[in-house]
């Protein structure tokens, strides 16, 4: 069931000659997680915007074509009652804490004091966004004092404690070090194996391609593909397009050309270089040994069956 | 220009001893990456080299200057170092002006202030944003506008801080360019970074730091063929390391070039 | 200081009182050290009101180290300039060109305990109030939302341009920005630290705008809150009549003004 319907959308922003956006259509179902990649300046952020609706409601501009989030459509909304709809967070852990507030605990609850909502509900809900997110042992702190991983942990729950339908994520790992990555992933992967519809714009490919129902590929604010992860992921469309491509399906693709990959479909993980190559390995060893000639092995690879 | 680190020991005025011991050696024209998660002294070891933090005790000698004995202002004519947020710099109404401060700051003649900026400009593919103000340009553009700003400083020796946080692939592949035509012009070239496939790339030493010390020094390769050692600060090593080692190679491969190579024998 | 308030916690009655108690009581303060006749009544003040009331507040070692530090700069200014520029007047010594009046010198005195007296009403204020019961309370009796927002993230967005501005001398210091020597060389150093300073705070600003605004910020649904702000009907009457007061001696002022 599709609860995000992305009809025609054209988008321009104010002041500005080509349009951000052109001609985007997509939908996405109900518990689906969706990765959309692409160069900067592809569209992804402003497409981000335009799901949560600050497309057109916040940036003004001229926008042309119906975004429809769970049968509500985001032009005949306001945008306090679209956020309701569509949760956003985005690259900068800090700039996404509101300053208000003195604790994490009080910092979740400040998005539920914004819409009226009453205390021990309240409380119960920021309870377990905390748990969800794995920061309960955070509640007391001051959001400023934290990690990057766990301030940007504080804005996913904060967020997520608005209970939307729909969570939009513009590279939230963008400015993490890896164990900061590491917990923000541990987050999205939790959420999406909870049924919460995601959309989320990466460059990490390798991630997306192990945990993603499905790919889209942005590039000057057109969608170029859009299909399953190993579909879009090793598509030669990609290369040289400004796309992170896996290094991978890179080095398979070019192994392919010298014969050293036998597979049809390039690898995008590591665990899928792996099978690769080493079949492709262990054809060539069988193939030498048919003809008699035995190169020194290469230790640890995997025995012809 | 070498720079020397002797037994370089730094504590923060609240009290947080950051380095403890340091001592190494960087040659001129040498290609080093630091590595080691957040804590482990990086930036604190770096920004010993311009003269922004004083050694509690022990010694940094970058050519023949000690660098308690030198204003930062100063030091700069020797060592560039570019900050990881470009937005925490850039000031000026047009790009030619912006990446001319540094030059004209450091003395050069009009002339050569002139020469060096479109030098820079071209080697960062901004020959044709001069008059733009960088505010006009997006993240990307100005993150080049801060790294010409330091180029055309023409230091012997460069120092990025995180230069791929926040960057597509595009921009990392100019930055990339831009370390390679550095080092083609004899730079000493260094660089913090969480980015180990980046790293594996572009630079031939790799310092691993932990709590304030060094935790391996050596060649690329080396380096990160040492999983064990990397997994204790939380560093994985290279994506093509880490498929070369699971296919049982006998080498340590850091690009794709190795990689293939390896795989052919 | 606190990393992004100047608050700090203790356990005193002053800090239990109700914010908006607190805070007419600075406004009530200042208004009448300001606008009452009288030299010295802004250090009567500072030392028979707010002293004490930063005893009972337990701040005031802090409190004084504090107070001293931010007005230093403008006290300095003030009795440099009123001794240089004060014109007719009796001498009190002369030196080249420098000739302080003693006309100049009690001007001084009298401005200086005016600025002491501003600065401790709000530092008073600021460091036994924590700035998110202040933006509640705030709004409970009808301020905007964004208004009180304002208010209260100021508070706390100040030391972040204090690391900002640090990080951005350094980035400049590194291309050879000289920051150190005469007036003229600092005075230059002015424009490349303020400028990014500004314009990359306005890049955040944007930022934080769509952030709040994503969790509902001036929905202008009826507003709920977590932490329950105690207050008594005795702080409720003190409150009026502090404001009140306020009120009454601007009005005896300006009419003083108006009848002179």
């Amino acid at each position: 069931m599709a609860i995000v319907e992305v009809i025609n959308v054209t988008y321009k922003y104010p002041f500005t000659d080509s349009p951000a956006l052109q001609n985007i259509n997509l939908q996405v179902d109900e518990g689906e997680f969706v990765a959309i990649i692409g160069p900067n300046g592809a569209g992804k952020s402003t497409l981000c915007y335009t799901l949560a609706g600050f497309v057109p409601h916040f940036f003004k501009g001229e926008l042309t074509g119906t975004v429809e989030v769970a049968g509500n459509e985001s032009s005949q909304s306001t945008l306090h009652e679209w956020v309701l709809n569509v949760g956003l967070a985005f690259q900068n852990p800090f700039n996404q804490i509101s300053g208000a507030k003195y604790t994490v605990f009080e910092e979740l609850a400040f998005g539920l004091e914004n819409i009226g909502v009453p205390r021990d509900e309240m409380r119960a809900r920021v309870e377990g966004a905390l748990e969800l997110t794995g920061i309960s042992d955070l509640a007391d702190r001051s959001p400023y004092s934290l990690s990057g991983g766990q301030q940007q942990r504080v804005a996913l729950a904060s967020i997520l404690v608005m209970q939307p339908k729909v969570l939009v994520l513009d590279e939230p790992t963008s400015q993490m070090d890896p164990i900061g990555t590491r917990e923000v992933f541990g987050v999205i992967r939790k959420m999406a194996g909870q049924g919460m519809t995601v959309i989320l714009v990466e460059h990490k490919v390798e991630w997306i391609a192990q945990f993603a129902d499905r790919v889209i590929a942005l590039k000057d604010g057109q969608i170029l593909l859009d299909g399953s992860p190993p579909e879009v992921l090793t598509s030669p469309i990609l290369e040289g397009s400004g796309f992170g491509i896996s290094r991978y399906t890179s080095v398979a693709r070019r192994a392919q050309e010298l014969g050293l990959w036998k597979k049809d479909r390039l690898p995008v993980t590591l665990d899928e270089a792996v099978e690769g190559f080493s079949l492709a390995l262990t054809l060539r060893h069988s193939l030498w040994s048919q003809r008699g000639a035995l190169p020194s092995p290469t230790g640890g690879g995997e025995q012809p069956s | 220009m070498n720079i020397e680190i002797r037994d370089l020991h730094f504590t923060y005025p609240a009290g947080v001893q950051a380095l403890h011991g340091i001592s190494l050696n960087i040659a001129s024209g040498e290609q080093v990456a630091i590595i080691g998660q957040n804590g482990a002294g990086k930036t604190t070891l770096v920004k010993h080299l311009n003269g922004l933090l004083p050694p509690t005790r022990g010694q940094v000698l970058v050519g023949d200057w000690d660098t308690t004995k030198h204003s930062v202002a100063k030091l700069a004519a020797r060592v560039g170092y570019v900050f990881q947020n470009p937005d925490e710099q850039l000031f000026s109404k047009n790009v030619g002006v912006e990446v001319a401060f540094g030059p004209r700051n450091l003395g050069f003649t009009g002339e050569q202030v002139h020469s060096l900026v479109k030098d820079a400009l071209a080697m960062t593919e901004l020959s044709d944003k001069t008059e733009t103000n960088p505010y006009d340009l997006s993240p990307t553009w100005r993150k080049m506008v801060a790294l010409a700003s330091v180029i055309a400083m023409d230091t012997p020796i460069v120092i990025f801080d995180e230069p791929t946080t926040g960057q597509d692939v595009m921009n990392i592949t100019r930055i990339a360019h831009v370390i390679k035509a550095l080092r083609e012009r004899g730079k000493t070239v260094m660089t913090i970074t969480h980015d180990i496939d980046f790293c594996a790339e572009n630079f031939e030493r790799v310092i691993a730091m932990a709590q304030g010390k060094v935790l391996l020094d050596g060649k690329t390769n080396e380096v990160l063929g040492q999983d064990e050692i990397l997994a204790t600060t939380y560093v994985e090593p290279p994506q093509l390391t880490r498929l070369g080692k699971r296919l049982g190679f006998k080498d340590v491969v850091r690009n794709q070039e190795e990689f293939l190579a390896a795989l052919k024998k | 200081m606190n990393a992004f308030s100047m608050y700090v916690a203790r356990e005193s009655g002053l800090h239990r009182l109700h914010p908006l108690t607190k805070g007419s009581l600075s406004l009530l303060l200042l208004v009448t050290g300001l606008l009452l006749p009288g030299n010295w009544t802004s250090y009567f003040l500072v030392l028979f009101v707010i002293l004490p009331v930063a005893y009972w507040g337990k701040i005031l070692r802090n409190f004084i180290g504090i107070v001293w530090g931010i007005s230093l700069p403008f006290i300095l200014s003030v009795v440099i300039i009123q001794s240089l520029f004060w014109g007719k007047g009796t001498p009190i010594f002369e030196f080249w060109i420098i000739a302080p009046k003693q006309e100049g010198a009690i001007f001084a005195l009298v401005s200086v305990g005016r600025i002491i007296l501003v600065m401790a009403g709000f530092i008073l204020f600021a460091m036994t109030t924590r700035p998110d019961t202040l933006m509640i309370s705030l709004k409970q009796v009808g301020v905007p939302s964004s208004l009180a927002y304002i208010i209260v993230t100021t508070l706390q967005i100040i030391p972040r341009f204090q690391s900002k501005a640090f990080t951005i001398l350094d980035a400049q210091r590194s291309r050879g920005l000289e920051t150190e020597g005469n007036i003229l060389t600092r005075a230059r150093a002015l424009v490349p630290i303020i400028l990014p300073l500004v314009l990359s705070s306005l890049v955040e600003v944007e930022e934080r705008a769509i952030a709040i605004e994503a969790r509902g910020f001036n929905s202008k649904k009826e507003e709920t809150s977590l932490i329950e702000i105690p207050d008594t009907n005795g702080q409720i009457i003190l409150r009026r009549v502090f404001i009140v007061i306020t009120i009454l001696t601007i009005i005896a002022r300006v009419t003083w003004q108006l009848l002179k």
